[in-house]
């Protein structure tokens, strides 16, 4: 019991320190595939936040849910990037439209805006500070990628991180939503990906490429 | 009592800098799958070297001979700032991290005036690109410092150092993971380690360091050498002392010098393994994207700095 306790604290405490890291490293990345395992990485350290919270806040619903994203967003939608990268015989470059060291200056702003943001909201919520920024930071850093990347499978990415940010700020501000809602959301994030992937081969059967700064006119 | 131990101490840094890159290459040898040569081998080619005659170009000046000297001298004043197994060092607390940084700069400054006043054009060439190389890595590696300098109000190193030993090891802040981050990446280009200079190479269009010792011979080759192999201890020594000095001795007792002296072998031969592994996973960036590598040195180390105002610890 004292060990895990410890152990949960120190996560609650210091894994949002990891979660800026993947954050600065995703801006840097410039394969799709150092990208999906950053992606994976994140959602791995977010994996371990929920199981600890729900350890410390005796939620046996939290460990399902801690279970559910491991299976989904740890293995399952990582395998899929591999899977669509490999059939699309698409190129490994996420053609950034900002140097890396740019990237990782807006980055560096963002992460200090979202402690801005949450810096006044310090006493109102449980959650410590750093995780709290760390969700917002995680939001901002998504739209960041979709704009930034022109690679479509990037776009599909960014959302990907900013759903993170979003779960782990709910999760840090109620401790979780309904096991039914999660589910419900899990199951809509698997369709996204879905849908996506077949618009990505049809975007990429019609022009070739998956630029998406290039598709400017329409074709039948 | 304790002024012998601080003597000791860079002796080590001093004297064990050869053993060190020895290892490394070894390790390096070992993940291609090659033998490799004795560890002991870096100290054969100091012997070998320092009894041989000393060439000189014949167009060359009084600059050419006395660079080395000057880089060596640097190179042993920044090794004497860095505490190795003992809370304190010989010059401790008599400067602060500006001016270690600096004596690093001194160093570098002197064998680029060597290296062009040799005369040859891949001296020339080489000591411009350790000229750029340079300015860009000073400053993520003095942002980097000041972040750790803001957080324990303190200077000097040996000063950061016993602030941090007081911390809790598990309570890791944001501020010392990114401070580590951006120091890792200057000391790799500090170096001339390889995603930013190939060491082993001796091609005309890579080289970096080893274009400027084209020229050296003898002697003088082999204190540029022993001082290069000083700095990249001595810097391994500093990550060391800066973030994960736990376990290092604060009182005199012997016991205890010789536990802080065990783990801090322990430590050394881990950044050393991880050091091979990086030298062997990563190619070397083309020089125009050197100034983007460190770029993105600067831009944590200066995030690190922001980080301080939030983090109160």
């Amino acid at each position: 019991m004292g060990l895990v306790g410890i152990a949960t604290e120190k996560i609650l405490s210091s894994f949002s320190v990891f979660l800026f890291l993947t954050i600065i490293l995703l801006a840097v990345a410039r394969r799709i595939s150092t990208s999906v395992l950053l992606f994976s990485l994140q959602s791995a350290i977010i994996t371990a936040e929920v199981l600890a919270t729900g350890f410390q806040e005796k939620l046996a619903s939290a460990y399902l849910v801690g279970i559910l994203i491991f299976v989904i967003k740890v293995v399952a939608i990582p395998r899929a990037f591999f899977v669509l990268t490999k059939r699309l015989k698409t190129v490994h470059d996420v053609k950034a439209s900002t140097t890396p060291s740019q990237s990782v200056f807006v980055v560096a702003v963002m992460i200090y805006l979202s402690y801005a943001a949450v810096h006044s909201y310090g006493g109102a919520v449980r959650a410590p500070g750093d995780s709290l920024a760390a969700a917002i930071a995680l939001i901002l850093t998504g739209a960041f990628l979709m704009v930034s990347r022109k690679k479509a499978l990037m776009q599909v990415l960014g959302l990907l991180v900013m759903e993170n940010g979003i779960f782990l700020a709910a999760l840090l501000t109620t401790f979780g939503m309904p096991l039914v809602i999660e589910i419900g959301i899990f199951f809509d994030i698997l369709m996204g990906l879905l849908l996506m992937g077949i618009f990505m081969f049809r975007i990429s059967d019609t022009f070739e490429h998956l630029d998406v700064s290039k598709l400017r006119r329409l074709r039948g | 009592m304790k002024i012998m131990v601080d003597i000791l101490q860079l002796l080590l840094l001093i004297l064990g800098a050869p053993l060190v890159r020895g290892i490394i290459a070894r390790f390096k040898a070992r993940l291609q799958k090659r033998r490799g040569a004795s560890i002991w081998r870096p100290y054969v080619e100091l012997f070998k070297l320092l009894r041989k005659e000393d060439l000189t170009p014949p167009t060359s000046s009084a600059v050419f001979r006395l660079a080395p000297v000057l880089l060596f001298g640097c190179t042993v004043c920044v090794a004497a700032f860095i505490p190795v197994a003992h809370v304190s060092a010989l010059l401790g607390s008599r400067g602060d991290f500006f001016l270690l940084v600096y004596l690093l700069g001194l160093g570098r400054f002197s064998l680029s005036l060597g290296a062009l006043d040799g005369g040859s054009a891949f001296g020339g060439m080489g000591a411009s690109r350790e000229a750029l190389i340079s300015s860009l890595a000073e400053v993520p590696f003095l942002m980097g410092l000041v972040a750790l300098a803001i957080l324990s109000s303190r200077a000097d190193i040996t000063g950061m150092v016993a602030w941090t030993l007081h911390q809790n090891i598990f309570n890791i802040s944001t501020v010392h993971i990114l401070a580590f981050t951006s120091l890792a990446m200057v000391v790799l280009a500090e170096t001339g380690r390889m995603p930013v200079d190939n060491p082993t190479t001796h091609l005309e269009l890579t080289m970096i360091h080893e274009g400027m010792l084209l020229e050296y011979s003898g002697p003088s080759l082999a204190l540029i050498e022993w001082a290069s192999a000083i700095k990249l201890h001595a810097m391994l020594a500093l990550l060391i002392a800066l973030f994960g000095p736990w376990g290092m001795a604060a009182g005199g007792s012997g016991w205890g010098l010789a536990t802080a002296l065990l783990l801090y072998c322990a430590k050394v031969t881990v950044l050393m393994v991880l050091l091979s592994v990086i030298e062997s996973a990563a190619a070397k960036l083309r020089m125009y994207l050197v100034p983007d590598f460190l770029g993105v040195a600067s831009a944590v180390s200066a995030l690190a700095v922001i980080f301080t105002m939030w983090v109160k610890r």
